[in-house]
């Protein structure tokens, strides 16, 4: 009995183990193929070893230029500058705990100096990195006899002052002609979806979840409907309206206007066609169908009582909703904002017909990386690794979610 | 709740959706009535039924038509049976359940175009299958319009089974264990488990994947577009043909593309209708 039993275990193993080689086998050749030189990857038979250690291909796929030229910023110097401040960070941190008393605080700040002095010397502006210098050796400064200098803090200390530096540096990157654009369009396009979409679905799900008129009803087959029709039927139409409301805004004169807050990154010059707005808009409606539908299913396990006791107490709707329900509605939140990640990133068709050169990333390579030859086999490889490994790690990070997810939609739904 | 403070609430998203779902769809319809093309967006004519009329007597649209529908009844079932073997395994497995898990949804998770692009590289010049299938039949493996459709269903499958299997995972969960322990009580062997327990307590969600991956079989255009590009379009789906007839540089009939998303959406909605009639039935009756 027992061996019988360790011998189906042992197949369950095996089996799951052939089938987890099929999912990532495809994967894991590219990866390979990225970090390998361009001469071999054309051969006949694979060379299956002899790697490409510099990452060549990732470096000709992110930046078409040399990363160094013109005293550029390039995402190279702001990766050098993440590594060199947690590093610092990090021995810092160990200083500190044997027991240091508070001197090496300087030597850090040397290692620091020293870094973007390097960094100087790559021709990058002196003036904004001088001002960064003395803001760190003030802040270093002043944490120097504090308690709270223990690496936890200085930890998130890096991370903040990496992220001030970061976006008074963007701007410049972003004005750099590269692959790195159409990351950039990806995370905007991504992240605002996610929020708009999130929010007004939150909402309509929550009421279309207590309200019991047959409305409620209609809207929710509607949007099945909706949500079994294929993309081309709407985007076509969003490729005509989208061109009728650019010729309005431009014979009104409308596109020219300055707005105030969201000019600054996001919106060159107000249009829909060729332009992160219109492929926000696209996406935040086909994703609603599915977002009312999820989120309602999730509602629905919430107990009325719960906010009808905070109505009791003289809370209004509104209140109830924001105090009492959001709190226990983060899962849902998140195993749909999983979804919405899934469909936001990987769009292709929108993006494609709806924005010409304002390419996400799924475009981008695809456009990219057509030809033959063996470079861009690599190229196309890195690309493949670098657009996928990010949003890869993610999901498998809130893997729970999205299986509670999937099952709380699917099982009433 | 009351009427006005549910309206209140859904506002926003039936804004969204009638003005950039409803809004469309009916465009979809003028649209498809009208003779327009890429390169004069300003001017539609009328043309009364001439684009459908067009699209019936096109064999190329029959021939997506075709493929299409094959598509969807060569991925469908092999995902669902395919998708519930897996789950069944990973039920019973408890060590290592998470590391299994993230392998096996690796291919739901990757963005679409990728997987095809990563599937390429398999199948191309240098890639490791191409050089397998040469070692084996000793002839070089070469993508070509005839094999470029097989390769598209073994893609394909890899990439929606885990769909399946993620989904019967999340609702082999719930069943109760008492219900298992009184089948092996009875002497049940794990097929007759299997139809008498196991898949009456999955039943919904049966129909529910299929539904899902028959609709998204239907309108796949990711993947094939980068299968097949402007090479091999014999192996072209109703929605890739569809937006190469409606935006080819220079020669895109936007008319006739509206025409075909019409048909397509005609043809969807013939295996849904019953579907969502029930749904809507099931909402009803929750409501009273």
């Amino acid at each position: 009995m027992r061996t019988s039993s360790t011998l189906s275990r042992f197949g369950l193993h095996l089996t799951l183990m052939v089938l987890v080689v099929w999912s990532i086998l495809p994967f894991v050749w590219t990866m390979q193929t990225s970090i390998k030189f361009t001469r071999d990857v054309a051969s006949k038979e694979p060379v299956l070893w002899g790697y490409d250690t510099t990452g060549n291909a990732y470096r000709n796929f992110w930046l078409d230029s040399d990363p160094f030229e013109d005293g550029e910023a390039s995402l190279w110097n702001v990766l050098w500058y993440v590594v060199a401040v947690v590093a610092v960070m990090a021995f810092f941190g160990l200083m500190n705990r044997r027991g240091g008393d508070g001197r090496p605080w300087f030597l850090g700040y040397l290692v620091v100096m020293g870094a973007h002095l390097l960094w100087i010397a790559d021709g990058i502006r002196f003036w904004p990195v001088a001002w960064y210098l003395v803001l760190v050796g003030v802040i270093a400064y002043l944490m120097r006899t504090r308690e709270e200098w223990n690496p936890k803090n200085w930890f998130i200390g890096g991370v903040m002052l990496t992220l001030w530096y970061g976006l008074w540096r963007f701007p410049k990157i972003w004005e750099t002609e590269s692959t790195y654009e159409f990351l950039i369009n990806s995370i905007v396009v991504t992240v605002l979806t996610m929020l708009i979409s999130l929010t007004i679905g939150l909402l309509a799900g929550y009421g279309l979840a207590r309200y019991t008129g047959v409305s409620g009803a209609v809207i929710l087959i509607i949007a099945l409907g909706f949500r079994a029709l294929p993309r081309t039927a709407f985007v076509l139409p969003y490729f005509f309206g989208a061109n009728r409301v650019d010729q309005w805004l431009r014979d009104s004169g409308l596109s020219d206007w300055d707005f105030p807050v969201i000019d600054f990154p996001f919106i060159d010059e107000l249009q829909i066609l060729d332009s992160r707005l219109g492929i926000v808009l696209a996406l935040v409606a086909v994703n609603q169908p599915f977002t009312i539908w999820m989120f309602r299913s999730f509602f629905m396990d919430v107990p009325k009582e719960l906010e009808e006791a905070a109505m009791m107490d003289g809370a209004t709707r509104v209140q109830a909703f924001r105090k009492i329900i959001i709190p226990v509605m983060w899962p849902a939140i998140i195993a749909t904002g999983l979804f919405t990640l899934l469909l936001a990133y990987n769009e292709y068709l929108f993006v494609r017909v709806l924005a010409p050169t304002e390419w996400t990333l799924p475009v981008a390579i695809v456009s990219l990386t057509g030809g033959e030859s063996s470079r861009t086999i690599t190229e196309a490889a890195a690309a493949s690794v670098s657009i996928t490994l990010p949003i890869v790690l993610v999901i498998i990070l809130f893997q729970k979610h999205l299986v509670k997810g999937l099952g709380a939609g699917a099982v009433k739904g | 709740m009351n009427k006005r403070t549910f309206w209140g609430f859904t506002v926003p998203s039936v804004a969204v959706m009638l003005s950039l779902m409803v809004v469309p769809l009916v465009a979809t319809i003028w649209l498809g009535f009208q003779r327009l093309t890429l390169r004069d967006l300003q001017n539609p004519e009328y043309i009364g039924l001439q684009n459908y009329r067009d699209l019936l007597s096109d064999p190329e649209f029959w021939a997506a038509a075709r493929w299409t529908i094959l598509l969807v009844v060569l991925v469908v079932p092999i995902q669902m049976i395919l998708g519930l073997s897996i789950a069944l395994l990973l039920d019973r497995v408890t060590r290592g359940r998470s590391f299994y898990m993230a392998a096996l949804l690796t291919p739901f998770i990757v963005t679409p175009v990728v997987g095809s692009l990563v599937y390429k590289d398999l199948f191309d010049r240098g890639g490791l299958l191409s050089w397998l299938y040469e070692v084996v039949f000793d002839s070089a493996f070469e993508v070509t319009a005839d094999n470029v459709r097989w390769l598209i269903v073994i893609q394909l499958v890899w990439a929606v089974t885990p769909f399946a299997m993620i989904t019967f995972f999340a609702g082999l969960q719930t069943l109760p264990e008492e219900r298992v322990e009184a089948a092996q009580i009875d002497g049940a062997g794990f097929w007759r488990q299997l139809w008498h327990v196991t898949l009456p307590h999955l039943r919904t969600l049966l129909l529910f994947v299929a539904l899902i991956s028959i609709m998204d079989m239907y309108r796949v255009y990711d993947q094939v577009f980068v299968w097949t590009g402007n090479r091999f379009t014999d192996a072209h789906t109703l929605a890739v043909y569809n937006v190469r007839t409606a935006t080819a540089f220079d020669i895109g009939r936007v008319g006739k593309g509206n025409a075909m998303s019409i048909l397509t959406v005609i043809g969807i909605f013939v295996v849904l209708i019953p579907f969502l009639y029930r749904s809507y039935k099931d909402q009803i009756e929750e409501r009273t």
